[in-house]
């Protein structure tokens, strides 16, 4: 990891990080909605499953980017709704509260927390519930991401962190770091100057350059 | 779809991990611009008629705004997260970079970079005394003022403090001043040894 | 803060050494020190102290409590207790190391010594993990952390502030109202 390279991080909640690449993608993810009136031809917009140059009817089904979702939702004026991707729905909720440590997140979201507190920027009568589960789920998988990254004894994580969401595998890595920095110290290695992940990187793009 | 193009560069940037630099996407860029251009221009019409009566445009001109903002924000962030990229260059490579960096980043990013050197050396010239200091130098706490190091390739010939230079030659291994070797070893030159 | 910063400010405190050479007194910004004479016990800071000690300019002597006998006291204190007892020195797990790495022949029992302050280690490690886990779980909202050293506190802390940190901002999202409707576009 390069040690000078700080990204801007996302945002979670409400708000994003409008610099932020990590909330850029994540607002990329799309949501199921529906037309509550005739919407004008968006081909350029929403792509295939619209055919060219005809209008949108009323109650059709639509796949929304959520920053697009965000940028035409009014609450006073529908002119679309947003539904609720399902594993924010309640029969996921009660997987969820029952045991939250099973789920494959990866799979889910992979922005389970950031996508989920997203929308409730929607006004949803289930929103204190999706708040809720969301909160629970993060304290109940807590334990296994603390020991599984910051484990001394390492076993192979990589079957727990192929189901982390985005947000998890951040938290994991964080985790490992100080672990490995400490290893790292007791073993007397952690005065070494070493080379730059950066420049790591560009060497072995050089020699691929010249092979090719 | 509208923000497509845009969304692409900063997926590209951001499955580069580590900070590692991709090529300048001179033509993602381009595109986007061009496609704000033509968002910017419909609306500019489609305002007016909204204006005088049509408001069954107002959707079609919050929509095409939408995609503007989208856009605007891609490249924004795009631009902005290569830059943090390229500061890190001066940190952890030093001052003059290699081409097969320079190859990656467009004319204003290398002119970025030729200014944000300039004042972080005018900056660092101001600390310290008087001599300045050099920020970039033990990152790490030193132990020592010499380390052993090892040559990983050819570098030819390198000037100590005391006016003598060396040859730096792959595998041969030396006993320098920690501060004169800190740059070569990041920059994958030299290997330190721990004793 | 990287363990190696934490053992750069370890290598502040003061140990005695046993000097074999005379020196006088010198003056340095961190503060004075010595004068050296042979056989005379005198303070010095870690970082000096190992450098004599690499060129054989001096003879380490241990801190008290680097003994075997007040060391296994205190790591039964720590297993016994549920909270963490106070460590002998703020630094007690560098200086271990340092000392250990560079003097050992001056420090009777050093593989004790050095599986006993790892034992230690080990059992506030796992408390801290224990609760962090049930800081968590309880949502509360504030924890002492008396007793803990830097090094400690290092091992989890960015870990940790973030988790608390994504804690915090999914708990504001119970509250709707304030922000919900800033969202302008």
């Amino acid at each position: 990891m390069s040690e000078a390279y700080f990204p801007v991080g996302p945002g979670l909640g409400l708000e994003e990080n409008f610099l932020s690449l990590d909330d850029i993608l994540m607002s990329q993810e799309k949501l199921p909605g529906r037309a509550e009136s005739t919407l004008p031809p968006l081909t350029f917009a929403l792509g295939q499953g619209v055919s060219t140059g005809d209008s949108i009817p009323e109650g059709s089904k639509l796949e929304i980017p959520l920053w697009l979702a965000k940028g035409l939702y009014e609450s006073k004026r529908r002119i679309i709704s947003v539904e609720l991707p399902k594993i924010y729905k309640e029969a996921w909720r009660t997987v969820f509260s029952a045991d939250a440590s099973v789920v494959d997140l990866h799979k889910m979201g992979p922005y389970y927390y950031r996508f989920g507190s997203q929308l409730l920027n929607f006004d949803n009568p289930e929103n204190p519930e999706i708040a809720q589960t969301i909160l629970q789920t993060f304290i109940s998988r807590f334990r296994r991401i603390m020991d599984s990254s910051q484990n001394a004894y390492n076993e192979d994580a990589s079957a727990l962190v192929a189901r982390l969401d985005e947000l998890e595998r951040a938290l994991f890595r964080a985790g490992q770091k100080e672990l490995n920095d400490f290893q790292c110290w007791e073993k007397g290695q952690a005065s070494q100057i070493t080379a730059s992940s950066l420049v790591q990187n560009y060497g072995k793009r050089k020699f691929t350059d010249m092979d090719g | 779809m509208a923000g497509e193009r845009a969304a692409e560069l900063v997926r590209e940037l951001h499955r580069a991990a580590g900070g590692h630099l991709p090529p300048f996407r001179a033509e993602g860029l381009r595109q986007t611009l061009e496609e704000m251009r033509v968002l910017y221009e419909r609306n500019q019409a489609d305002v007016s008629e909204a204006k005088s009566g049509r408001t069954d445009l107002i959707f079609l001109v919050r929509f095409r705004h939408c995609c503007l903002l989208r856009n605007q924000r891609c490249i924004l962030a795009y631009l902005y997260d290569r830059l943090l990229r390229i500061r890190a260059l001066r940190w952890e490579y030093g001052s003059v970079l290699p081409n097969t960096i320079q190859f990656h980043m467009s004319a204003e990013e290398v002119e970025w970079f030729n200014r944000y050197k300039k004042s972080l050396a005018t900056y660092m010239r101001s600390v310290g005394g008087e001599e300045g200091l050099d920020l970039t130098q033990d990152i790490k706490p030193p132990k020592s003022l010499y380390i052993e190091v090892r040559c990983l390739r050819d570098y030819g010939e390198f000037e100590i403090d005391d006016g003598t230079t060396i040859l730096l030659k792959k595998n041969s291994q030396h006993f320098l001043p920690r501060w004169k070797c800190e740059q070569l070893i990041r920059q994958g030159v030299l290997e330190h040894i721990l004793s | 803060m990287e363990p190696a910063e934490a053992e750069f400010l370890a290598e502040k405190e003061l140990v005695t050494i046993v000097p074999n050479f005379s020196l006088d007194r010198i003056h340095l910004i961190g503060g004075d020190l010595g004068p050296f004479n042979p056989g005379l016990p005198v303070e010095v800071p870690v970082w000096l102290a190992i450098n004599l000690k690499q060129r054989q300019k001096c003879r380490l002597i241990p801190p008290e409590w680097m003994d075997v006998e007040k060391l296994e006291e205190i790591r039964d204190q720590e297993r016994k207790e549920d909270t963490f007892t106070p460590m002998p020195s703020p630094y007690y797990m560098e200086l271990t190391k340092l000392l250990l790495n560079y003097a050992s022949d001056n420090i009777p029992k050093a593989d004790e010594i050095r599986t006993l302050v790892k034992d230690t280690w080990d059992t506030r490690i796992a408390k801290l993990r224990l609760s962090a886990d049930s800081f968590v779980r309880q949502q509360e909202a504030h924890a002492k952390l008396d007793n803990l050293t830097l090094m400690e506190i290092n091992t989890t802390g960015t870990f940790l502030t973030q988790a608390l940190n994504h804690m915090y901002k999914l708990r504001t999202n119970l509250q709707p109202g304030e922000s919900a409707h800033s969202q302008d576009f």
